[in-house]
Formats: C-alpha cells, sequence, structure tokens
C-alpha cells in the first residue's frame, strides 16, 4: 500500500492533532480533579485553609465509623437490589412482549418512567410513600392492613422501597436493552428448536436465554456501576435518614464534603467509592467477556 | 486482537471513565489575588435565601435610589450547594462583594482565614445612632472587632392556625407550659394534630424548645462544651420529649408537605418557628392576625425568671481584599439605617434587628418592643450555637427519634462522642 493511501485512511500524522481538543478538555475536566482529589483524601482539609498531609487518617477513619460502615452495607444492598428486581423484571417485560402484535405498545408505559430524572422519581414516590401518602391512602380505602406504615421511617425497609422506586424507573430501560438482545438472535435455531417440541419456559431457557448473555452482561454491568453511585433517588426521599438508616456511600461522601466540610473525608469516600466502582465493572466484565472469548 | 478483546478495551475505558467522574466529585482551586478598590453602582447579593428572591429584589431598588448602589441577587435555595460555592470562592479571583452567612462557628472560621472583611467603625457607628441593639453585637464579634453586619434577626414563637383554634373551642392564648398543654389537647381532641414537627433538618427545634424553656444554663453550656448531651438534664428533656410525641401531640415528621402549607390546610395547629416564617405564610395569602397569629411560648420551668426566647440572627458579610469596598461600605452604612430596614422588614413581612424600624404588622411590631425588655432571656437558636459536626450528628439523631422515639440515652451518647471529638481539636 502507497504512504499516501496509507495517509488517506488513518489521518496520516495530523490526526492526534485532532485528537488534541478532546483529550484536553477530559485531561481538564476528569483526570486533573481525580488527581487532585486523590491528593485531597490523603490531607486534613476544609476547602478553606491549604491541606495539610495526614496520611491514611481518613481511609482509617472510614472504616472505624459505624455510620459509614452502615452507608456501605446500604450501598451493597442497592446493588444486590438492582441487578436483581430491574434486571429480572426487564427480562419478563421484554420475553413476554416481543413478537407480540402489540408489543411496542405494551412496552411503552414500563419505558416511559426512564424520561423522568432520579429526582422527579423521588420526589413522585416520597409522596407515594410518606406517611398518610398515596400508598396509605390506598390501603386504608380498601381496608387492608399496612394503611399506617411508616414505609420511608425506618431501615432497612426504607431503603428496600426506594429500590422499587428505582426498580418503576429502570425497568422500562432494562426491558428495551433485552428486547434488541432478542432481536438480535437468528431465526433459524429457535426455528429448529421449536420444531423439536421446545417451547414456552423449556425454549427461553435453554434456547432464548444462552443467547441474551452479552446483552445480560451489559444490563448487569450499568445497574452495578449505577447502583454504586446511588444518590439523587434517596438524597430526595430521606436525605439519608432517619438518622442515617439509609445514607449510600454517595450520600456519605455529600455529607462529609458539602455539609462537614471535611473535604479530605469525602475526597477518601469519593476514590475508595470509585475504586469498589472501577474493581466490580472490570472484574465482572473481565469474568463475562472473558467467558464469551472462550465460547 | 478478537473482537472481544476490543469490546472489553472499550468497556474497562468506559469503567475508568465512570469511576473517575465519581471521583472529581472533589476538588478545590487556587489561592486568590489581591484586588484594588473599584466603586461600582451595583453589588452582587450572594444568599442561600433563593426564596426571598422579590424582596431582594425591592430592597435594591431602594439603596439605588436612597444611596446610588444598586443589589443584584444571586439566590441559592440549596444550603450546601451554597455554602460549598462561597467556601471555594475565597479560593479564586473573584470575590464575593455581598454574602448571607450563618453566625457563630461558620463565621469564626472565615474570620480566622482572615477572609471576611471587617466592619467595627461601622457597628460603632450603628450601635451609638441606635440601628443595632449592642445585644446583637456579640454574635458577629472576634478579638473585640466586629465583621459582618445583620441581615435579619428572628425570635421563635408558636405559629397558630385561628381557625383551627377556633374549632377547638380555644378563647385565649396559654401563658404557661401547662396552658400550652391543655390547649394541645383541645387541639387533638378537634381531630388536628397540635404541633408540627419534621425529622429533616428542623428535627431540633423541640429539643430546643424543652431545653431553653426548662434549663437555659445547661442550654448554654451545651453549646459551649462546658456540658455532656448525656447528662441528666438533657436525658430528662429528651424523655419528656418522648412524652410529648407519644401522646400524639405531634404532626407525622416524615410528611413531604411544607409547614406553612400544613398550617394553612389546618393539618397542624401550631408550629414554632422564626418570625421569618410570617413570611413564608403570607406567601401562601394567608393574613396575619385573621388567618394565623403567634404567641410567646412559655417556658418549661414556671420559676425561671426570664421568659427564654430563642434567638437567631443572619450577617451579611463581604470578602475581605475585595475589588469593591468602599462601595461595599457605602451599601452597608445604608443598610443598618431606619429607613433601609422599614422597607426590608415590610418587603419579607417579617422583623427587623433594627428598632427603629417602622413593622407594619402589629403582632411583630409589639414583639419587637417587648423583647427589648427586661423579661426575656435571648438564647442562640441551637443551630448557629452548636458546631457544625456536633450538629450534623444531633439532627440524625433527633430525626431518626422523632421518627422512633425509644431510649434516648444511645442516640445523646453517639452526639457527645461527636462533641467530646470536636471539644478536644479546640485550644
Amino acid at each position: 500500500m502507497s504512504s499516501a493511501v496509507r495517509d488517506a485512511r488513518t489521518g496520516g500524522r495530523a490526526a492526534p492533532l485532532f485528537g488534541l481538543p478532546a483529550v484536553g478538555v477530559v485531561a481538564l475536566l476528569l483526570y486533573v480533579p481525580f488527581l487532585w482529589t486523590t491528593y485531597v483524601s490523603f490531607t486534613d482539609y476544609d476547602g478553606l485553609e491549604s491541606p495539610v498531609w495526614s496520611g491514611l487518617t481518613n481511609y482509617k477513619a472510614m472504616f472505624s465509623d459505624p455510620d459509614l460502615i452502615g452507608a456501605l452495607t446500604n450501598t451493597l444492598l442497592w446493588v444486590v437490589g438492582m441487578v436483581t428486581l430491574p434486571v429480572a423484571l426487564g427480562l419478563v417485560i421484554a420475553v413476554l412482549t416481543y413478537g407480540h402484535r402489540w408489543g411496542t405498545w405494551l412496552r411503552l408505559p414500563f419505558l416511559l418512567p426512564y424520561a423522568i430524572s432520579g429526582v422527579a422519581v423521588g420526589v413522585i414516590w416520597g409522596f407515594v410513600l410518606q406517611p398518610d401518602g398515596a400508598l396509605g391512602q390506598a390501603l386504608g380505602f380498601f381496608g387492608l392492613p399496612g394503611a399506617s406504615t411508616g414505609w420511608l421511617q425506618a431501615g432497612p425497609g426504607n431503603t428496600l422501597m426506594m429500590i422499587v422506586a428505582v426498580t418503576w424507573q429502570a425497568a422500562g430501560v432494562n426491558a428495551l436493552l433485552f428486547v434488541v438482545g432478542l432481536q438480535s438472535i437468528p431465526a433459524e435455531p429457535l426455528e429448529a428448536a421449536r420444531l423439536d417440541g421446545a417451547e414456552g419456559f423449556r425454549l427461553f431457557a435453554h434456547h432464548l436465554w444462552p443467547q441474551l448473555r452479552p446483552i445480560t452482561t451489559v444490563v448487569i454491568g450499568l445497574s452495578i456501576v449505577g447502583s454504586l453511585k446511588t444518590f439523587d433517588v434517596v438524597w430526595v426521599m430521606t436525605q439519608g435518614g432517619p438518622g442515617t438508616s439509609s445514607e449510600t456511600l454517595a450520600l456519605s461522601m455529600y455529607k462529609e464534603t458539602f455539609v462537614l466540610n471535611d473535604y479530605g473525608q469525602g475526597a477518601a469516600i469519593a476514590l475508595f467509592l470509585s475504586l469498589v466502582t472501577f474493581a466490580a465493572s472490570v472484574l465482572y466484565l473481565r469474568y463475562q467477556l472473558a467467558d464469551g472469548d472462550s465460547r | 486482537m478478537s473482537r472481544f478483546a476490543n469490546r472489553r478495551t472499550a468497556l474497562t475505558a468506559l469503567a475508568v471513565a465512570g469511576a473517575l467522574a465519581l471521583s472529581a466529585c472533589g476538588g478545590g482551586g487556587s489561592p486568590a489575588a489581591k484586588g484594588e478598590d473599584k466603586p461600582v453602582d451595583s453589588l452582587k447579593f450572594y444568599n442561600d435565601k433563593g426564596g426571598w428572591k422579590d424582596a431582594f429584589v425591592q430592597v435594591g431598588a431602594a439603596s439605588k435610589k436612597d444611596a446610588g448602589v444598586g443589589i443584584e441577587p444571586v439566590g441559592y435555595s440549596d444550603s450546601n450547594a451554597y455554602t460549598a460555592f462561597i467556601r471555594s470562592s475565597f479560593r479564586t479571583k473573584e470575590k464575593a462583594d455581598l454574602f448571607t452567612w450563618h453566625t457563630g462557628k461558620e463565621l469564626e472560621d472565615l474570620v480566622d482565614q482572615n477572609l471576611v472583611a471587617e466592619t467595627t467603625d461601622q457597628w460603632t457607628k450603628a450601635v451609638a445612632d441606635g440601628n443595632i441593639p449592642a445585644a446583637l453585637k456579640p454574635y458577629f464579634t472576634y478579638d473585640d472587632k466586629q465583621y459582618c453586619v445583620p441581615l435579619n434577626a428572628g425570635y421563635w414563637v408558636m405559629y397558630y392556625n385561628k381557625a383551627v383554634f377556633k374549632k377547638a373551642g380555644i378563647t385565649a392564648t396559654p401563658k404557661t407550659w401547662p396552658e400550652l398543654l391543655a390547649v394541645a389537647d383541645k387541639v387533638k381532641a378537634a381531630g388536628v394534630k397540635p404541633f408540627y414537627q419534621t425529622n429533616i433538618l428542623f428535627s431540633f427545634v423541640w429539643f430546643e424548645t424543652l431545653l431553653a424553656g426548662k434549663d437555659p444554663d445547661l442550654y448554654d453550656a451545651l453549646a459551649t462544651g462546658k456540658a455532656k448531651y448525656t447528662d441528666p438534664g438533657v436525658v430528662e428533656v429528651m424523655n419528656d420529649w418522648k412524652k410529648m410525641i407519644e401522646a400524639g401531640l405531634f404532626s407525622d415528621p416524615g410528611s413531604k408537605t411544607e409547614p406553612q402549607s400544613q398550617l394553612k390546610n389546618g393539618d397542624v395547629g401550631m408550629i414554632n418557628f422564626g418570625t421569618w416564617f410570617s413570611g413564608s405564610l403570607n406567601t401562601l395569602k394567608m393574613k396575619a392576625g385573621t388567618d394565623y397569629d403567634f404567641f410567646v411560648i412559655p417556658n418549661v420551668n414556671a420559676a425561671l425568671p426570664k421568659t427564654s426566647m430563642i434567638f437567631e440572627t443572619g450577617p451579611v458579610c463581604s470578602a475581605a481584599k475585595g475589588e469593591h469596598s468602599s462601595t461595599v461600605t457605602k451599601w452597608n452604612d445604608w443598610w443598618v439605617s431606619p429607613q433601609a430596614q422599614t422597607a426590608w422588614a415590610n418587603a419579607r413581612g417579617d422583623l427587623s434587628f433594627n428598632p427603629k424600624a417602622e413593622v407594619k404588622d402589629p403582632s411583630l411590631a409589639s414583639l419587637n418592643k417587648d423583647v427589648g425588655g427586661e423579661g426575656y432571656r435571648l438564647i442562640n437558636r441551637w443551630f448557629e450555637a452548636t458546631p457544625v459536626p456536633v450538629a450534623t450528628k444531633a439532627l440524625e439523631v433527633f430525626g431518626a427519634f422523632v421518627t422512633k422515639p425509644g431510649d434516648p440515652m444511645p442516640g445523646l451518647q453517639k452526639i457527645q462522642a461527636e462533641a467530646d471529638e470536636y471539644w478536644a481539636k479546640q485550644k
């Protein structure tokens, strides 16, 4: 291949130059703050005076503070909740509506909540779950038990209820992703399976589900990353309370930094949360994709 | 390379980016440069009182007319975001001309770092002219120098819905604690929750009311770290509070409905709040004296020589070494004048720190006059009196307590552990 042709295809030596502005912006907005936050996490810093080096003090404090351990537990609860409920529900919706004449319309109501911001979801569900809220009133109207339950008033129940709220929002988009996965499954093997008498659950378990694996990987991966960062819904619905019963690590990070002005402690939580998110994503994806490679 | 390896690289990059974005939530800046004085005809007024915008605009028009200096309000409604913004602004070249803040430890932090402009001369003159009561001076004084000027002064009283009181057959406002409890029982019998309570932010209100009305010396000692949250006097107050909650005297603390709406709708009969609450009620088109009114909260302990009056004041500060310091001084001088304070108080439907301000609302005007007298002991609001880390922990504990009152001791021990840690760090 002549060099002129190669240059035309690859952009030649000028290519990196075109990438510079984007790299610059990313470096400025992401890498520099990241490095700064990493440094701050090893200091005692109140946002006013210059940071004073304190070594691992913030990290030690983090793992000895019962509130932060509680926040870690709640965050794990979110991860477990978000990789099960919305994923399972999304899969059920996708499989039941796929190929149906009215499939698109049947999925639409589930998809609509995804257009709403997390904050709005928090507000709406806050009204549903507050004492004497919509749920309590509905239960009372039908004479069912639980009308006076304080859904958001005690842990871990309040976290579970908030997971339900986010499930309402996230199930639709998961269903959409699964539908995309279903559309990518070639028709012939399914036809063959049907001719062999596979139908219903057997068809799903032995033929559909294994072929949905790539998309399931993505859905679960996104759920893990998203749930580790849970902030908006909790902030709006309970602000991590009552007490610290529904606090997540992202909330602790916010509280330490912006309420207590302990920027060092906040940065330590931010870094820890980043590392956990990064490790979880990488380990999960590597495991899944390595598995995929071996197929 | 297989397409999976490609995808792995892409997904790994995504994971890295996601994790980094999360980490970039911390931050700071570089120390700032010093500015020269440049007079201007309008000052930016940063505040965490987004809802007061109309009043700020009205006052800006008045100051433009009277002093030739207007203000441009920049309002935040989230106080945490606001605090972070102001704190970080000190590390930039952009100095805040005027900004609202909190008295107590938060102001002390800024003063310690020489970040706030001194206002000693203006205070000396304003006190001599009778424009600021001398009683306010301690809240703005550090090492015998004054900083900032008062934005507002509020007294904490008991607001009540007049229609609810009428429905409950209450003809006179209570003058003693037993009378207050009797009134609460009547309101409850009329099918209305007597008192408002919340488990977010204002969860300290009843703790403050009960402690200040029972043992104000202990209250003050607690604020300065000379007493402990686990002391018998505090435990007793928590148990009194618990009894009141269990007697069904409070609204549901988890309600998302704003307190002013709860009072207007007759969901609750009474709410103890600062006099700024008048402004919130007026916004809902409730009429003072017709739809709502307020009374002074009687002491829990009748033997106390003076009525404990919870008092709060917020400062308006300006950054030290700002570019517009002469204009700021000019505006501050106007701001403390009776003329300015009359305009401000009536724009907000609130009191003023200036006793000479002509407040239209008769109840507020008479309260303003009475509180200056001998019968009251001013008590610094708990939120300003308590150091931030202790207050934050206590708010969590109180929030959990009002939601589900149990043995108060474990919670008090948590607050005290935080207090011990805080006071040990202080010189």
